[in-house]
């Protein structure tokens, strides 16, 4: 299978359950990508270089892509067993399973829940602790524009102008294009799950969980990220049995978009069980 | 600017009380109006309380009036004139004949300083008999449990004799999300279970249990109970979304469009809104709708700008600083709200809520109605036609304008233009009104002080 251009599949989970688009790449072990709150809009960054040594699996969460169903996820036990459902309909046998900020959380979260099934796991910029000296950034309180000194070091890099980009979706006056307002409804879809399940603060109790984790875990922290603060990965180390930390230097927090390679290589080390 | 007439005044009224121990509620002090029976337009007095000492460079620092402006601005003793002289000035339009004088719930900010407007509500109950109250309302997803609403409101029905008007607002993304933390994605849901839980508390004669998935209560018991039955009038109001329209239109409550853009930009909202009752097949009764309009009056045209436009500057530049991220939240409008361009308020904040725009153009654009009373006359009833609105909700204060200066505007509103607005929509059944004890039986204003204090402070050989 490609490494650079994924196949999309619809998985139907059952009735009463959301549907569920997966992007999927690549050979090889089994490799469960969570997304975070941006989605998968492209498959790039470290994607395509996962794909290289993984079959890659990146299930989209109801409201991004082709999934929905998010009346069905309540709440967010519902969201980790949910995560559960995905791998048993994948046919995944104890993935591994990487994470990157609310996909890094919930990751975590189902590491923690069914400790046997997740055979490793990487934790990049996971959100999901809180310490009131270092709040982590309010992604539903900023403009999209005023977000992009928190997700990115470099400001001058593609992913970051694109980003900025969108802010001509936020116009002072009436008159959007069409593609505009759909542009803004897609994203408002996915922003919408983030918030239901991150809205207002994103911490519901995860560090008292994690003791229960035992896959080896790499928490991996671009050293610059401003969204959330580095200092976070030594209360992950800490508290994951088996866990080691990485940080990528001239990176924010979207790692992946920012420093692919440094951070795939991190990734895939580890999975060599380096 | 001094408590001084605030204090007077409450003094004045309190004497005149306690000589006229009989005073009853046609003849409440001071009253000089007096609400018709049959239904008519209803004109209500609505007051938003603002804040108004925001320096000058406001805008320069503070990115926002609402949700994360520092509290520091915040002074209490001033706030303490203000408090009194707001509730002066509500008092006022009740005896001055207003049907209604109203109140509203926002938190965390300058522009509004009522995060309990049942506070203020039961204030009125003791000062006032006439005018129905208007509250609109509590923002019902965030009581918790929401039966509290339904205690609180009941609480101020039974005091002022069955006058409220309970409103259900969903509340801004500022207040529900960013304030009191609702999460947007399940506000709407979590709204209509609090809607149902509180009627109904106010229906049922026994205790039930609610298993609700936002709210479990074994025993919902609510006492008291509302004067009004089965119960208040419900009135919904809101600013940006279609949904609004459809619960209204499914209960058949009152749909309260509050807008500070003034009639002409709301032609667009109420137009969906009298369609989507159309397709439902309800009557388009101009009851089931009301409107909030920003109002001055002075003696003349020429006047009113010179008296008015530093306090209309004062708001539409300070009150309604926004910062346009948390005007709205993700999840707080739905896909076809967004589509349906009725995102315009939340996304399009200096276009829409007339930021930066001169006293020429928030006139003739009619974000304000503004001017003799000639001219108010005429441009509100082109409103009343064109919105075809039965209740119309007056913001004849404005930003940092003085009691004086209101007053004034309250009073010509009062005998040179209200009677002339009534008689519009004569021919329709109000259903959306309260149904208040007759005025024979409700308390005075001010109630028995005079004859409790003569019995309490009589000679001891009295004594029996």
């Amino acid at each position: 299978m490609s490494t650079d251009t994924p196949r999309s599949s619809l998985l139907n989970l059952g009735s009463g359950r959301p549907t569920i688009e997966v992007l999927e790449a690549g050979e090889g072990a089994p490799l469960l990508f969570l997304h975070g709150a941006g989605g998968v809009p492209a498959w790039e960054g470290v994607l395509p270089l996962l794909s290289r040594e993984y079959h890659v699996f990146a299930p989209l969460l109801p409201g991004f892509g082709g999934s929905t169903g998010l009346e069905y996820l309540e709440d967010q036990l519902d969201l980790f067993l949910h995560g559960f459902d995905v791998v048993e309909a994948l046919g995944l046998d104890r993935p591994y399973v990487v994470g990157e900020s609310l996909g890094g959380w919930m990751a975590a979260e189902m590491a923690a829940l069914r400790p046997k099934e997740v055979g490793r796991l990487a934790l990049a910029s996971p959100v999901g602790l809180w310490r009131d000296e270092a709040p982590v950034t309010d992604l539903f309180g900023h403009m999209i524009h005023e977000l992009v000194p928190y997700l990115f070091h470099d400001q001058t890099c593609p992913a970051a102008q694109r980003m900025l980009a969108l802010t001509q979706l936020f116009s002072d006056k009436d008159d959007r294009a069409p593609w505009q307002i759909e542009m803004l409804v897609v994203l408002g879809r996915g922003f919408r799950t983030a918030a239901k399940f991150l809205f207002p603060i994103p911490e519901n109790g995860l560090e008292r969980r994690l003791w229960r984790i035992q896959a080896p875990t790499l928490v991996v922290w671009g050293e610059q990220d401003r969204f959330i603060s580095p200092m976070y990965a030594e209360i992950f180390r800490e508290q994951i049995p088996n866990a080691g930390v990485v940080k990528i230097p001239n990176a924010g927090h979207l790692i992946g978009l920012e420093s692919p390679e440094p951070y795939a290589e991190a990734l895939l080390r580890w999975g060599r069980g380096h | 600017m001094s408590a001084a007439p605030a204090l007077l005044q409450a003094h004045e009224l309190l004497l005149d009380q306690l000589g006229h121990p009989q005073s009853h509620i046609g003849a409440a002090p001071g009253f000089r109006g007096a609400a018709p029976e049959e239904a008519t337009m209803k004109l209500g007095w609505f007051h938003l309380m603002p804040y108004r000492w925001l320096p000058d460079d406001f805008r320069e620092r503070y990115h926002s009036v609402w949700v994360d402006l520092p509290n520091a601005l915040y002074d209490p003793r001033r706030g303490h004139q203000l408090y009194n002289e707001y509730l002066d000035m509500l008092e006022y339009a009740d005896q001055m004949g207003f049907d209604a004088i109203g109140v509203n719930e926002h938190h965390q900010n300058a522009y509004g300083m009522m995060p309990s407007p049942n506070l203020m509500a039961a204030a009125l109950t003791r000062r006032t008999a006439n005018a129905m109250l208007v509250v609109l309302g509590n923002s019902i997803a965030l009581y918790n449990p929401p039966t509290r609403v339904a205690e609180e409101f009941a609480m101020l029905d039974v005091m002022s004799g069955g006058r409220l008007v309970a409103g259900f607002p969903v509340g801004t993304p500022m207040d529900v999300n960013y304030c009191y933390g609702q999460n947007p994605a399940t506000l709407r849901e979590k709204y209509r279970e609090a809607h149902d839980l509180i009627l109904k508390a106010w229906r049922e004669r026994e205790p039930f249990a609610w298993n609700g998935k936002y709210t479990k209560l074994r025993y919902v018991n609510v006492w008291p109970q509302p004067i009004q039955k089965p119960h208040p009038p419900i009135w919904v109001p809101g600013l940006s979304s279609i949904e609004t329209w459809d619960f209204c239109a499914e209960h058949g409550y009152n749909y309260s469009y509050l807008s500070y853009s003034g009639y002409k930009r709301a032609q667009k909202m109420l137009d969906g809104y009298w369609e989507r009752l159309a397709a439902r097949g309800r009557e388009a009764n101009p009851y089931s709708c009301a409107f909030f309009q920003q109002v001055c009056l002075s003696d003349s045209d020429a006047a009113c700008e010179r008296e008015w436009w530093p306090h209309v500057d004062y708001f539409f530049n300070k009150c309604l600083h926004l910062y346009p991220a948390m005007a709205s939240a993700p999840g707080y409008q739905s896909e076809a709200s967004i589509r349906a361009g009725v995102v315009a308020q939340a996304g399009n904040t200096k276009m829409n809520f007339g930021i930066d725009k001169s006293w020429k153009e928030l006139v003739e654009q009619r974000y304000i109605v503004a001017g003799s009373p000639a001219t108010v006359r005429e441009q509100l009833e082109e409103l009343a036609h064109s919105l075809r609105c039965g209740h119309l909700l007056l913001g004849l204060h404005i930003g940092s304008a003085p009691a004086e200066l209101t007053n004034r505007s309250t009073y010509l509103f009062a005998t040179e233009v209200m009677p002339h607005l009534r008689p519009i929509w004569g021919e329709y059944e109000d259903r959306w009104w309260p149904q208040a004890l007759p005025a024979s039986e409700r308390a005075p204003a001010g109630s028995y002080n005079a004859a409790a204090q003569a019995r309490a402070e009589r000679p001891k050989e009295d004594r029996r």
